[in-house]
């Protein structure tokens, strides 16, 4: 059976499990790896000048403010429930930096939703 | 070929029986035809009583997929290999520790993929990520985790007696030793029996 993958609670204090429907995604590349942030909590994106380039994107709209900085701003994709998977167990055990909440698994590619 | 018992026939001339072969769904057969098979069936059930006397002698056997890094053998377990995968796209992961290679589409699953040689050499932590070009990814489950093993080449299955695992050398460093069940012969090559537990948890 699938473990019900669950949202931080950016913006009513509780975990939202994703269940149904589609979750809407800014996706990024930070030079690794593909990152996915809910559009709905992005402020918005500025050109860095200067220095190795690339961007900024301020998030915050439903919770505390905080910013990446990226490599490239890619766009929005839209990924249904089915697509949104729990980060592997294994891979939650050796994160020393900042823990994605889910993975998207689409057949264009893989995304880290933080 | 369905068998019945010799064919008894009583003699014409005094009362002793006579036996003239044996019947089967195919015919009679001749006397010494008769003697050939009842050896034949004779020699495999013996064949048959000493290879599981043998059996039990050498006690219960093991399956151990076989492997390699390089020049070394590592063995694992068959009981906790979930499959053996040919790398495909692994997408890297920022911010993890430097043994996750990545995580992989397997068949609509996210599997996580570890480097086994950074898992078993910790101190070369500066090295580049292996390249999972021509390699192999074993798929290893233990207590419900999961993870793929990038390993240079697969030999074979091999079954083993079960008391031809030896202990890991005393020689061995402990942060090393603990990723081993024991050591085994393979092949005419000492290879190490790993440990599925040890390596999925950090």
């Amino acid at each position: 059976m699938r473990r019900t993958v669950r949202r931080p609670a950016v913006a009513v204090g509780v975990p939202e499990p994703v269940t149904t429907g589609s979750v809407d995604l800014l996706v990024i590349d930070d030079g690794a790896a593909l990152r996915g942030y809910d559009c709905r909590d992005v402020v918005r994106v500025e050109v860095v000048a200067g220095g190795a380039g690339g961007y900024l994107v301020r998030l915050g709209r439903l919770g505390s403010p905080r910013e990446v900085a990226c490599r490239e701003v890619l766009g929005s994709v839209a990924l249904s429930t089915r697509e949104i998977r729990p980060v592997p167990e294994t891979l939650r055990e050796r994160m020393t930096g900042e823990m994605p909440w889910a993975v998207g698994l689409t057949e264009r590619g893989m995304y880290l939703l933080y | 070929m369905e068998k019945r018992p010799i064919n008894i026939r009583k003699g014409a001339v005094n009362t002793n029986f006579e036996v003239t072969g044996m019947v089967s769904t195919s015919g009679i057969l001749p006397l010494d035809e008769a003697r050939e098979e009842l050896l034949r069936e004779a020699s495999i059930e013996a064949e048959k009583s000493g290879r599981e006397k043998a059996q039990e002698e050498a006690g219960p056997t093991r399956s151990l997929l076989v492997f390699f890094l390089g020049a070394e053998g590592f063995a694992v377990d068959l009981a906790h290999v979930r499959k053996v995968l040919r790398p495909d796209r692994i997408a890297r992961v920022s911010g993890a520790a430097p043994e996750v290679l990545g995580l992989m589409n397997c068949h609509g699953e996210v599997l996580c993929v570890l480097d086994l040689r950074r898992i078993l050499s910790p101190g070369k932590e500066t090295a580049p990520p292996a390249a999972a070009e021509g390699k192999f990814i074993v798929v290893i489950q233990h207590g419900g985790k999961e993870a793929g093993f990038l390993v240079d080449a697969v030999r074979d299955v091999t079954e083993l007696p079960a008391s031809s695992v030896h202990p890991v050398l005393d020689s061995i460093d402990p942060s090393r030793a603990r990723l081993f069940e024991g050591t085994v012969a393979c092949g005419g090559q000492f290879v190490g029996l790993l440990s599925p537990s040890a390596c999925l948890n950090p």
